[in-house]
């Protein structure tokens, strides 16, 4: 039953829209905590039934709605959303969990707080191009009013700035489904039926290169970006983590599952511009970050560039390049959550986020220690240090790019490089030093501050230590797009016979030599031949 | 039994993080009442617990081939990562190297760091420190290596950034960081490189693969450069080798472990990625010179320094130069062998260094002088470990650099002139070293200088009998040359070269006819010298220059050319409906004409179209 996952957080708006106000200002975010949770549980239930060596879509379900338009109720999930579904309902908890007890009009922001989630939900499970794009502009009320209403200074320049950007986004996804629509005759927007047009392959690049620009506002890629840092300098803290968390995932999800899926040959066709697409905006992003001041702008540019790095593992497009795309996915939103968490508690306690202004704030008895711990993990794991999930799916990004796109692939490196030193430069400043007399009485950190972010930070690391756990949902899934949609060879394992046959002997033997000799990497650089390890996981797993 | 030793082999780098994550109750402040004394025993008794199982690994592997041990980690399509552990004698004598100097190290912190607040902390990171070590040490995999080696960066940067309060800290911290991920950063390049064209990173399947494989020139020379950039930003080679200079003002016990085999690690790195390095000629190139500069350029620039613990990291630098080289004449049992003489003796010299500092709360060797009668534990300490350091006595590196000239005697005999001149420069800067802090008359900083508690003695006297007795048990390991292959010549310009450095720094410290400061240069080259060849401002005006105008014009382009362009669309569109507004007066007939007129127009475009059409 994925509705419960739409529907649940809605008719929990509505009971909190219809309890009497003093309820609502005490035990608002109690009401709303409780639903998370169960949201949550349930899609990690979800999750535990999830057929793992199915590639298709699972609990699937259909309802007619509008005949007449094509518009069929139709929701499903595969191994590329499930991730984002769960990430979307822990992001939701996660955000109910950070706001401010006392926040003002507590009613309309637990409701809004509540759509959102659902409507990002919605727009991920949905299997028909119209409902996605409802969904899709849903998603888009609540977090303007979040950010008008609760956000800072600035927030009406920076509300309308993401309300008219995100709305050209949809107005040109729609025309694009529109088109696709049309043209390929079949008066239908439901998207299993819609894969199987036969349209030429100028018309699909016109419709790709539509889709790219309405999905790329959204992801941002660069230079349609702008909107990105003002909207997060200005929105309160759950909204920063739920907008970097999920909403910008929606925008590489779309690219990867319409602009992909539907028109695979033109993806093909332009996947060079897309790879180029990609450096410019992982090298614009973290170049730009390290000119910032503001310790949340750093974090938005840091996250442009860190989906450049999503969309070149998705123009490779290789089964393993994908697979690496959806942990990037995950591993952003999980990081940038974090970092965002770790701003919103320096910014409540300090009132800045002036990287000059701040300073010393790890001072063990009268400064944030443990935020600033925190902050040091979530930069670390943004830059890519193992032992935190960032690294193996950058690394995986890079393994797998590198086959398709080599020299794109080391430009992009290049902003791994850089984003250590952007984030040295904010923890330096911001956490290391002495702590100046104007930051020396500053408000307790109470439990409930941290709590979030260490949650999230055991999630980084447990997630870095043991890959398989993030990767295993999406593999078949991957394997699919890549061999069905694009047409890749799953690359023949060449027999490189190592000696995993070690494994099978006694261990006080000496390793067995290689039995077959190497295939020499012959032809190089022009082919750039893989050799792969055997399928030898069975050996083991049968050892 | 010796199944299940090589078996559990991959726990010894567990225990040193087991022991960091167990330290984080009193290292967040959630255990108050104990101290945290508490965490440094759980951290030392986890050293000790890795120490016994390292022993008895070696012990069951001594004489038997190396075993491989296989850990499934993550499995994709078309791709698979392995952890992979090789427990060879080499590698577990690494692991044995590391853990015992761990300990020692940590017991010395015991006493160095007795009144620091955040004792906690200092141990959690020594325990990470320790099993990202031994990981390298026993792993047989370049991707876990490299993995560790980032690691390593990660608690580098942090333990340098031990005391953050300070500004000089804090720089040190950040350059240590950035430096090294410099390194990383092209060594991750070159993982990913060879993990797609070589199919493995197994350095077992590495070595059988470059055995066979035919690489074009370009992608040889590309490849090990970047392979070989990891190694030399770890080992504190030219150009990056600024870090280990300033990683100086972290704490001293950190900074024995970071002289002695962090920096090994490094170079135990390089050594596993030989066979690939040597694929291209232009990177053994690349390599030898880096390490032959570095060699000789940071000997001379330790004598110039003048703080206590800068002028033995310099010399840590040359060392490494060294090493780098023994690498690039393909002589791994050499730079394997100095990389033991020398870390024992630098571990040992960083203690001696350690107890001074904390007798004397200075690191300024110009405030010092006079020790030598107050303080027996360490004087010794520093005798055994300079005289351990250099060719002049039979003591661990002697033989190492006697093995060194051995080996390129045949090959490159020039290359002596290096061992010669980096003995000679090292033998005359620990002299010098000795003789401003042991040797003259007790300054103000030195009068009341009482000999260290037996916390941080007991380790050091430990080390200096182990020092001792370095020689015999490579004796017993056969690790000595063979006294027929000894060519005469090249122990007598050994120990010429150790007499005359080592004379020269007699002559101008130890004698008190000599003024001090002693002023052997000019003062340019005293200062080019001292401040590194300056090689903070190649730096600055190369890499950050360009770092730092790339953010700066990136970032004035995003407010005035992309940002600046949206917000002109957006004043023009509502500047434009402002200026509208004013059109409306009110007045009816002024509608009236607007209408008409519109009509008007309307109608004659109509009819303009229509004619057209019709003719």
């Amino acid at each position: 039953m994925l509705s419960i996952l739409v529907w649940a957080p809605i008719l929990g708006a509505i009971l909190i829209g219809c309890l009497p106000q003093t309820l609502v200002a005490q035990r608002g975010r109690q009401i709303s905590l409780i639903i998370a949770s169960l949201l949550l549980a349930y899609s990690l239930y979800l999750a535990s039934q999830f057929d793992l060596m199915n590639p298709g879509l699972q609990f699937s379900e259909s309802l007619p709605w509008i005949d007449s338009l094509g518009l069929t109720y139709q929701l499903g999930v595969d191994g590329l959303s499930l991730p984002l579904v769960v990430i979307n309902s822990l992001l939701t908890w996660l955000a109910i969990l950070s706001s401010d007890p006392r926040i003002n009009r507590p009613r309309l922001y637990y409701v809004l707080l509540l759509v959102l989630g659902s409507a990002v939900a919605g727009a991920f499970l949905s299997q028909n191009l119209l409902l996605f794009f409802l969904f899709y502009e849903v998603e888009l009320i609540p977090l303007y009013l979040i950010i008008a209403i609760w956000g800072g200074a600035r927030r009406g320049y920076a509300a309308t700035k993401f309300l008219i950007y995100t709305a050209v986004s949809g107005v040109l996804i729609l025309s694009a489904f529109f088109g696709l629509s049309l043209l390929s005759g079949f008066s239908s927007f439901d998207y299993g039926v819609l894969q199987s047009h036969t349209l030429p392959l100028t018309t699909q690049l016109i419709l790709l290169s539509t889709l790219l620009v309405g999905f790329g506002i959204k992801i941002p890629i660069v230079p349609l970006h702008t909107w990105l840092p003002d909207a997060h300098v200005e929105a309160p803290t759950p909204a920063s983590v739920l907008l970097a968390g999920v909403l910008l995932k929606l925008g590489t999800y779309g690219l990867l599952r319409f602009g992909l899926g539907l028109f695979p040959e033109a993806w093909k066709a332009c996947s060079s511009v897309l790879a180029a697409i990609a450096v410019l905006s992982v090298l614009y992003g973290s170049f730009a970050a390290i000119a910032q001041t503001d310790m949340k702008k750093i974090v938005a540019y840091s996250s442009v560039g860190h989906m450049g790095y999503i969309l070149l593992a998705a123009a490779a497009g290789t089964s393993l390049s994908l697979l690496g795309a959806i942990a990037q996915m995950i591993s952003h939103g999980l990081i940038s959550a974090l970092l965002f968490l770790g701003v919103g508690v320096v910014y409540a306690k300090t009132g800045t986020r002036d990287i000059n202004v701040l300073r010393g704030l790890l001072s063990p008895e009268r400064g944030l220690p443990v935020i600033g711990s925190l902050m040091i993990v979530g930069a670390m794991a943004s830059a890519g240090i193992p032992g935190m999930m960032g690294f193996i799916a950058e690394f995986i990004v890079y393994r797998s790019s590198f086959e398709v796109f080599p020299i794109q692939t080391l430009l992009c490196m290049i902003g791994t490089g850089l984003t250590a030193v952007y984030f040295l430069i904010m923890i330096n400043r911001v956490f290391f030093g002495r702590l100046p007399d104007h930051l020396a009485n500053l408000p307790p950190v109470r439990w409930m501050d941290r709590i979030p972010a260490v949650i999230v930070t055991m999630l980084i690391i447990f997630f870095g230590i043991q890959p398989s756990w993030m990767m295993r949902w999406s593999e078949k899934t991957a394997v699919m797009i890549a061999t069905e949609r694009l047409g890749r060879e799953l690359t023949p394992l060449v027999a490189v016979e190592p000696d995993r046959v070690a494994m099978d002997l006694p261990l006080s033997q000496p390793p067995v030599a290689l039995k077959a000799p190497f295939v020499p990497a012959a032809s190089l650089p022009a082919s750039l031949p893989v050799l792969r390890l055997n399928d030898l996981k069975n050996d083991v797993q049968s050892d | 039994m010796n199944q299940l030793l090589y078996q559990t082999s991959w726990w010894v780098p567990v225990y040193g993080l087991a022991g960091a994550v167990l330290t984080l109750p009193w290292s967040i402040g959630l255990v108050r009442r104990t101290g945290p004394r508490p965490a440094a025993y759980i951290n030392i008794l986890m050293t000790v617990l890795a120490l016994i199982h390292t022993g008895f690994v070696l012990w069951a592997v001594w004489d038997h081939p190396p075993e491989r041990l296989l850990i499934p980690w993550l499995s994709l399509p078309g791709f698979d990562l392995w952890l992979t552990f090789v427990t060879s004698r080499t590698s577990v004598g690494a692991a044995f190297v590391i853990t015992a100097l761990s300990l020692l190290a940590q017991v010395f912190a015991l006493g160095y760091l007795e009144k620091d607040w955040a004792l906690a902390r200092f141990y959690a990171l020594m325990g990470f420190f320790e099993g990202a070590m031994t990981g390298i040490a026993l792993s047989d995999s370049l991707f876990l290596s490299y993995a560790l080696l980032e690691m390593l960066t990660l608690s580098t940067y942090l333990l340098v950034g031990f005391w953050y309060a300070q500004p000089l800290v804090v720089s040190a911290a950040r350059d240590a960081f950035l430096t090294k991920r410099v390194g990383d950063l092209l060594l991750l390049m070159g993982v990913v490189t060879l993990s797609t064209i070589a199919g493995s990173l197994d350095f077992t399947h590495l070595d059988l693969w470059a055995a066979t494989v035919q690489l074009s020139p370009t992608v040889a020379g590309f490849l090990g450069i970047a392979l070989l950039a990891g190694p030399t930003g770890k080992c504190a080679q030219f150009p990056l080798n600024l870090w280990l200079d300033e990683a100086m003002e972290g704490p001293n016990p950190a900074s024995i472990l970071r002289n002695s085999v962090v920096v090994a690690c490094g170079a135990y790195v390089l050594i596993r990625l030989e066979p690939i390095l040597a694929l291209s000629p232009l990177a053994l190139n690349v390599l030898m010179i880096l390490g032959g500069m570095t060699a000789i350029g940071a000997s001379l620039v330790a004598i110039a320094q003048i703080d206590i613990k800068r002028a033995l990291s310099h010399s840590t630098s040359a060392y490494l130069g060294l090493v780098f080289l023994a690498v690039g004449t393909q002589q791994e049992e050499i730079a394997l062998m100095l990389l033991l003489t020398h870390g024992i003796a630098k571990a040992l010299l960083f203690m001696s260094v350690g107890s001074v500092i904390l007798t004397t709360s200075t690191q300024d060797l110009t405030e010092m002088g006079g020790l030598g009668s107050r303080m027996p534990a360490t004087i010794t300490a520093y005798m055994v470990g300079a005289a351990a350091s250099i060719g002049l006595l039979p003591l661990g590196c002697f033989w190492a650099m006697l093995e060194w000239a051995q080996g390129v005697w045949a090959t490159m005999p020039w290359l002596i002139g290096i061992l010669l001149l980096v003995n000679g420069l090292t033998g005359f800067n620990l002299v010098r070293m000795f003789g401003l802090v042991f040797g003259g008359q007790p300054k103000p900083k030195t009068r009341r200088a009482p000999e260290v508690i037996w916390l941080m003695a007991l380790p050091m006297v430990t080390l200096t009998i182990v020092t001792l007795l370095l020689p015999l048990m490579l004796y017993q390991w056969r690790g000595l040359p063979d006294w027929s292959q000894v060519n005469p010549l090249t122990i007598g310009l050994l120990l010429g070269s150790g007499l005359v450095g080592c004379g020269a720094g007699v002559f101008f410290y130890l004698n008190p006819k000599v003024e001090k400061p002693v002023s052997l240069v000019g003062k340019s080259i005293r200062e080019t010298l001292a401040y590194d060849f300056c090689i903070d401002r190649l730096y600055k005006i190369s890499v950050v220059l360009g770092v730092v105008q790339g953010a700066r014009f990136t970032a004035w382009f995003d407010r005035y050319v992309v940002d600046g362009f949206v917000n002109l669309v957006g004043v023009a569109s509502i500047f434009s409906g402002e200026s509208l507004k004013y059109t409306i007066s009110g007045q009816s007939r002024n509608y009236l004409l607007t209408l008409f007129v519109g009509v008007i127009l309307a109608l004659m475009m109509l009819g303009w179209f229509y004619w057209s059409w019709y003719f």
